[in-house]
């Protein structure tokens, strides 16, 4: 048995597929997960595009937080909902889509967080950013949570 | 008179054109989650700062992100409708798309309160200090009413049609 059925067989793996609500609440956490994921990175790079200049930079620091724990409620959901159906979403395209966009998102996040807050002190706090390769990792970044959501959506469908 | 105005709309040509064109449907969807993801952006920012967190923001600057959360309440009124347009039946009667719904009005009369009573104010507030407990129950409830629909918006296909 491969690891897929293995984890299939798990009491995760069941209580999400056969249980009356496992699936539903785990699809419900992803969406409040993606939100606040999609959401914060989204307003981020709006303003290192200069398009929320009067929002402090640093505000975002902060912010990257609470989108990493946005991250954590979807890898806990979406890790019980792939292992509910595990051996079906590892042969779906939009689904490895899906999962390739996010791996590469989560790095540009990163990066972009070096770019933002390591590199010295006072980028924290000025109005516009005008370093060519931080505010072509924002527009990564968009692309990325875009195809994330539209291939993620496909899933169900394709 | 629910059932009239199902049969309104399910003889209607807006309905007709939603069901003959099969990639609507999953296409909106995509584009509810994008309006989704500007609209709990925005407001997430705007409520966490109302609330008396990020206190690096300039209390005041937070209405620019309004503009981008009302593109994302815009997007999903059209996407939104289009699946009622399509589909009235399977709403109406459906208890999460119900709560759904009655969750975006407290939002709505919540912006409201805030338009009323924090909005003419606000300029006089310190920009980076904590805020006022009015401003924090006006933020908190505006969280908890969009993460509300959000959660009642993804469990409409799974919960009870009467």
């Amino acid at each position: 048995m491969g690891i897929f059925e293995l984890l299939e067989e798990t009491s995760i793996a069941l209580w999400v597929g056969e249980s009356l609500w496992g699936y539903p609440i785990m699809l419900s956490l992803h969406a409040v997960g993606l939100s606040i994921v999609v959401g914060i990175f989204t307003m981020l790079n709006l303003r290192i595009l200069g398009l929320l200049k009067d929002i402090e930079l640093s505000a975002f620091k902060s912010l990257y937080k609470v989108s990493w724990a946005g991250l954590a409620i979807n890898a806990i959901s979406g890790f019980s909902l792939f292992s509910s159906q595990a051996t079906y979403f590892v042969t779906s395209k939009p689904f490895l889509i899906k999962i390739a966009a996010i791996i590469v998102g989560v790095i540009v996040a990163i990066f972009l967080y070096r770019c933002l807050y390591l590199k010295d002190e006072d980028t924290s706090e000025k109005k516009t950013i005008k370093d060519q390769s931080t505010r072509n990792l924002a527009v990564l970044s968009l692309l990325c949570w875009t195809i994330a959501i539209f291939s993620g959506r496909l899933v169900a469908y394709l | 008179m629910t059932e009239i105005l199902i049969q309104l709309i399910e003889g209607s040509a807006i309905n007709s054109w939603i069901l003959s064109h099969g990639w609507l449907w999953p296409f909106s969807e995509i584009l509810h989650f994008i309006g989704l993801s500007l609209l709990l952006g925005g407001m997430l920012i705007i409520d966490l700062r109302l609330m008396g967190f990020l206190r690096q923001m300039n209390i005041i600057a937070t209405e620019r992100l309004l503009p981008w959360a009302s593109l994302g309440l815009l997007i999903n009124f059209i996407t939104g409708s289009l699946f009622f347009l399509g589909d009235p039946a399977r709403y109406v009667i459906n208890i999460g798309f119900q709560i759904k719904m009655l969750l975006v009005l407290i939002a709505g009369l919540n912006a409201l309160w805030f338009a009323i009573k924090v909005k003419p104010v606000i300029a006089t507030w310190e920009p980076f200090s904590d805020t006022p407990l009015l401003a924090k129950v006006i933020g908190s409830v505006s969280l908890v009413a969009w993460l509300g629909v959000l959660l009642l918006g993804r469990l409409i296909p799974y919960v009870g049609t009467g």
